[in-house]
C-alpha cells in the first residue's frame, strides 16, 4: 500500500461517509477536515475504525492526534508509516 | 387525567357540538371513561375523561353551582383535599368528591393566586361567563400539555394539536423554526411547536382570553439558591419531602402502580409507594433483546426488594419499527431517538393489565444533576481553565468509558467536548448536546435551509434566559436548561404524557414536587453532584433502604435501538414508502439525494454510528409526521351528544343527556 493509494481510499470513505449529503463539497486532501466541517472529532472515530478494519493493524489511542489524522493526507501518511512497520 | 379541548369566539356562531365532538374525538385515547361538553355563547369545551378520582361525580366539564365558572381540566390536584378543608372553612360547599370541583372553587376564591396553592400537574381551561373570559393555566412543570391558537375571531386550545386540526379551523403546516429546534436540542421550547401558527402554553404559565386577546403571564419560574453548606437535617427534610410526594400521589380512587427503570430514581419512589400504599404494589419495567440496553436484572432485584407484582415489557427492533409511525402521530413531533416507542410499548401493557395510573422516577436527574450533561459540564470547564493540559481531557473517559471504548479514547475524541462551545456561553453545558444534534441539519432540503438562514434559535433561547441566569453557577444554569426546556418539551412530552395518554395511563412524578425541587435547588452543588458522583443526597438517603446494587450503580442513560430498527428482514413497508424519494421531496423538508443516499447505507448495513442513526430516526420520524398530520391526516370522527355522560348550557343547569 502506497501513501498515494491510502490517499485515495481514504478520500473515497470521506466522500462516501461523510458527503454524500454534500455533494458539491470541495476540499483538498492538506484541508483541516474538522476546521473545513467535514466531519467533527467524532467523526474522526469513524475513519479510525475504517482504517483499522482496511489495513489491519489497531491504532493506539495516543496515535489519535491532529497530527496524524487531521487531514486526509496526514492520514495516508500515517498508514503508509504503519504498513511500512509492520513490513 | 383527561383530555381538553375548546373554543372560544369573539363573533359568529357558537361552536358546534359537531366540532366540540371532533375534537373530543381525536383525544378518546387520553378519556375512555367518558366525555362531556359545555356550550356557551361564544365558548364550547369538550372533555374526555379518564376517571382516577371520585369516579361516580367527577364528570366533566363542570361548573360552579351558580353558573358562573365552567372548567375542563386534565390532571390532578394532589393536595386537593387539605385544599377543600381551607375552602369549607371560608364557606366554599361541594357537591362531589373531586378535585375538579376544588380547583373550580379555588379559583373562584383567590383567581389565578390559586396556582400559588396547587400541589399537582394539571393543564385546564376556565371560562367565567360573567365576564365572558377563558383562563388557561399548566403546572409548574409543564407535566400536562396544552396547545392553543389564535385568530382575530377566536382562540382554540386542546391537549393535542390534533384537536386543534380536528375542529376545521386550524390547518397544519410545518413550523420550520420548530422543526429546527427538534433537529438542535430534542424538541421544540415552548411556545413554539412543529406546527406553523400553533403554539404551547409555557411551563408555570396562565393566560388570559378577552375581547378576542390571549395575554400570557408565567406564575412560576425554576429558580436557584445554593447553600453554603447542606442543613445538618437535609437528609431528614428530604426524607420527609420523599415521603410527603409519593403519599400525596398515591392519591385516587383507582390502583396506583409504578415503573421501574433498573435504575435508582424508579427505585426511591417505588419503595415508598410500597411501604405507603394499601395494596401489593404492581410495578412495570422495559426490556430490550439487546444485551447492551437491556436493565431487566436491576429491575428484578428492585422489584423483589420492594415487593411487587412485576411486569416486564421486552421491546425488540420490530416491535419498536411497528409501533413508530402511531408513536409519532401521539409525539406530534419529529423524533430525534426511538426512546419514546418502548415507552409506548410499555404503556401499552399496564393499560392491558388494567392500572391507569403509574409513579415515575422522572425528575430526579433534573433536581439532583444526574445527567452525565452535569458532569460533562464540570469536566469541560476542569479542562478549559488549562487548556493545554493532556491529562485533564482524559476525564472524559472516565466520564464515558463505553463511548472512550467504542472510540477508543485519545485527543481528538476529547477534543469534541472541549471544542462544543466556550463558558461564556449561556448554553455552554449544552455545547456538545446541540453541536451533536445539529448534524442532521446537513440533510435539510436546500428550500429549508433558505427559509432558516435568518433564524438562529439558539440564539432566541440565549435571549429568552431570565436575568438572574447570569448569576447562576454552570451547573445552576445546565439544570435551568434541562428543567425548563428538555424536560416538557422532551421527557415529559415525547417520552411521557403523549406515549402513557396513548393508551390512557396517567404518569405521576414524585421527584417534580414543586417542595422538592426548591429543597434540592437550595442544597449545595456538592450535595448533589460530589466529584463525579451524581445525586449524592439521594444516594445517601437509600443507602439502608434499596438494594445495595442500586445505590451504587452509576447512572445509566435510558437508550433504545435505532436505525436497525427499520431495515433487514421484517422490516416494514412503510420505511420504503415514507423514505422514497418522491415522498421525501413532497414533505419537502430534507434533500431527496441526501436520504437516499442515508437510506442505500442503512440498507447496505452501513450505519453505525451514532451521528447517521440520529439522522435516519430524525428523518424517518419528519416523514412520518408529515404523512400523519399534513400528508394524509385521519379524518376524524365526532363524539356523539348522545353518549356524553354531562352536558352543560351556559346560562343553565346540568342537563344529562339521557333526558334531552
Amino acid at each position: 500500500m502506497t501513501e498515494a493509494e491510502a490517499r485515495q481510499r481514504i478520500r473515497a470513505y470521506i466522500v462516501e461517509n461523510f458527503l454524500y449529503m454534500r455533494p458539491d463539497f470541495v476540499f483538498g486532501d492538506d484541508d483541516s477536515l474538522l476546521r473545513k466541517g467535514v466531519f467533527d472529532s467524532l467523526g474522526v472515530v469513524e475513519v479510525l475504525n475504517f482504517i483499522e478494519e482496511t489495513w489491519g493493524f489497531s491504532v493506539p489511542q495516543d496515535d489519535v492526534t491532529e497530527a496524524n489524522f487531521g487531514t486526509v493526507a496526514h492520514m495516508a501518511r500515517y498508514v503508509a508509516f504503519r504498513g511500512a512497520e509492520a513490513v | 387525567m383527561c383530555g381538553i379541548a375548546g373554543v372560544a369566539r369573539v363573533e359568529g356562531p357558537p361552536p358546534s357540538a359537531e366540532m366540540l365532538g371532533r375534537m373530543a374525538g381525536v383525544l378518546r385515547h387520553r378519556g375512555p371513561d367518558g366525555y362531556g361538553f359545555y356550550f356557551g355563547r361564544r365558548v364550547g369545551f369538550g372533555h374526555v375523561r379518564l376517571a382516577i378520582i371520585d369516579l361516580e361525580c367527577g364528570h366533566q366539564p363542570m361548573a360552579t353551582e351558580d353558573g358562573a365558572l365552567v372548567i375542563t381540566y386534565n390532571g390532578e390536584i394532589y393536595n386537593w383535599l387539605e385544599l377543600r378543608d381551607e375552602l369549607a372553612s371560608l364557606g366554599h360547599r361541594f357537591r362531589t368528591r373531586s378535585d375538579t370541583e376544588v380547583l373550580l372553587e379555588a379559583w373562584r376564591a383567590w383567581g389565578c393566586a390559586a396556582l400559588d396553592r396547587l400541589n399537582g400537574q394539571f393543564a385546564f381551561a376556565i371560562h367565567d361567563t360573567r365576564g365572558g373570559t377563558v383562563s388557561l393555566a399548566r403546572d409548574r412543570f409543564g407535566v400536562r400539555p396544552l396547545y392553543y391558537a389564535e385568530w382575530p375571531a377566536g382562540l382554540a386550545f386542546a391537549s393535542e394539536c390534533k384537536a386543534l386540526f380536528a375542529s376545521g379551523l386550524v390547518g397544519a403546516a410545518p413550523d420550520l423554526a420548530g422543526l429546527d429546534e427538534t433537529f438542535t436540542w430534542w424538541a421544540p421550547r415552548a411556545p413554539r411547536t412543529a406546527f406553523a401558527g400553533v403554539r404551547q402554553l409555557e411551563p408555570g404559565s396562565w393566560a388570559l382570553w378577552r375581547d378576542g386577546r390571549l395575554t400570557v403571564r408565567r406564575w412560576w419560574t425554576p429558580s436557584y439558591a445554593a447553600a453554603p453548606s447542606e442543613p445538618r437535617d437535609a437528609l431528614e427534610q428530604l426524607d420527609g419531602l420523599l415521603r410527603s410526594s409519593v403519599a400525596l400521589r398515591l392519591r385516587a380512587d383507582v390502583p396506583v402502580g409504578a415503573y421501574l427503570s433498573g435504575g435508582l430514581d424508579s427505585a426511591v419512589t417505588s419503595l415508598l409507594a410500597a411501604h405507603a400504599s394499601p395494596y401489593q404494589l404492581r410495578t412495570f419495567s422495559i426490556a430490550f433483546d439487546d444485551s447492551t440496553l437491556d436493565e431487566r436484572t436491576h429491575q428484578e432485584v428492585v422489584a423483589r426488594e420492594v415487593g411487587s407484582a412485576h411486569t416486564v415489557e421486552t421491546a425488540g427492533l420490530a416491535d419498536i419499527a411497528r409501533v413508530f409511525p402511531e408513536v409519532v402521530r401521539h409525539a406530534e413531533t419529529p423524533l430525534v431517538r426511538t426512546a419514546p416507542a418502548p415507552m409506548y410499548l410499555l404503556a401499552r401493557r399496564v393499560c392491558e393489565q388494567n392500572i391507569k395510573v403509574v409513579l415515575t422516577g422522572e425528575g430526579s436527574d433534573e433536581l439532583f444533576l444526574g445527567y452525565d450533561l452535569f458532569k460533562e459540564t464540570v469536566v469541560r470547564r476542569f479542562c478549559l481553565r488549562q487548556p493545554d493540559s493532556t491529562v485533564r481531557p482524559r476525564l472524559f473517559d472516565r466520564l464515558y468509558p463505553y463511548l472512550a471504548h467504542d472510540a477508543r479514547g485519545g485527543e481528538l475524541w476529547r477534543r469534541f467536548f472541549l471544542e462544543a462551545g466556550s463558558p461564556e456561553d449561556a448554553l455552554f453545558s449544552h455545547g456538545p448536546r446541540i453541536k451533536m444534534t445539529s448534524r442532521i441539519k446537513e440533510f435539510y432540503a436546500p428550500e429549508v435551509r433558505e427559509a432558516l438562514a435568518g433564524i438562529d434559535v439558539a440564539e432566541e433561547w440565549r435571549a429568552s434566559l431570565p436575568s438572574e441566569f447570569a448569576y447562576w453557577s454552570d451547573l445552576e444554569r445546565a439544570a435551568y436548561l434541562e428543567v425548563s426546556v428538555l424536560l416538557p418539551s422532551y421527557l415529559l412530552a415525547s417520552q411521557g404524557d403523549r406515549m402513557a395518554m396513548a393508551h390512557g395511563v396517567e404518569g405521576r412524578y414524585p421527584f417534580l414536587d414543586h417542595r422538592l425541587f426548591a429543597f434540592a435547588a437550595s442544597l449545595p452543588e456538592c450535595s448533589r453532584l460530589k466529584g463525579l458522583r451524581e445525586k449524592d443526597i439521594l444516594r445517601r438517603w437509600a443507602l439502608d433502604r434499596a438494594p445495595a446494587q442500586v445505590t451504587s450503580r452509576a447512572k445509566q442513560p435510558y437508550r433504545a435501538p435505532d436505525a436497525a430498527a427499520f431495515f433487514g428482514p421484517g422490516a416494514p413497508a412503510w420505511v420504503d414508502d415514507l423514505l422514497a424519494p418522491g415522498t421525501v421531496q413532497g414533505a419537502g423538508l430534507f434533500d431527496t439525494g441526501a436520504v437516499a443516499g442515508l437510506v442505500r447505507r442503512c440498507r447496505a448495513g452501513k450505519v453505525t454510528g451514532f451521528r447517521e442513526n440520529q439522522a435516519l430516526v430524525a428523518v424517518l420520524s419528519a416523514q412520518s409526521w408529515h404523512d400523519s398530520f399534513i400528508r394524509d391526516p385521519l379524518v376524524p370522527r365526532s363524539l356523539p351528544m348522545s353518549g356524553a355522560d354531562v352536558v352543560l348550557y351556559e346560562g343553565g343547569r346540568v342537563a344529562p343527556t339521557l333526558e334531552e
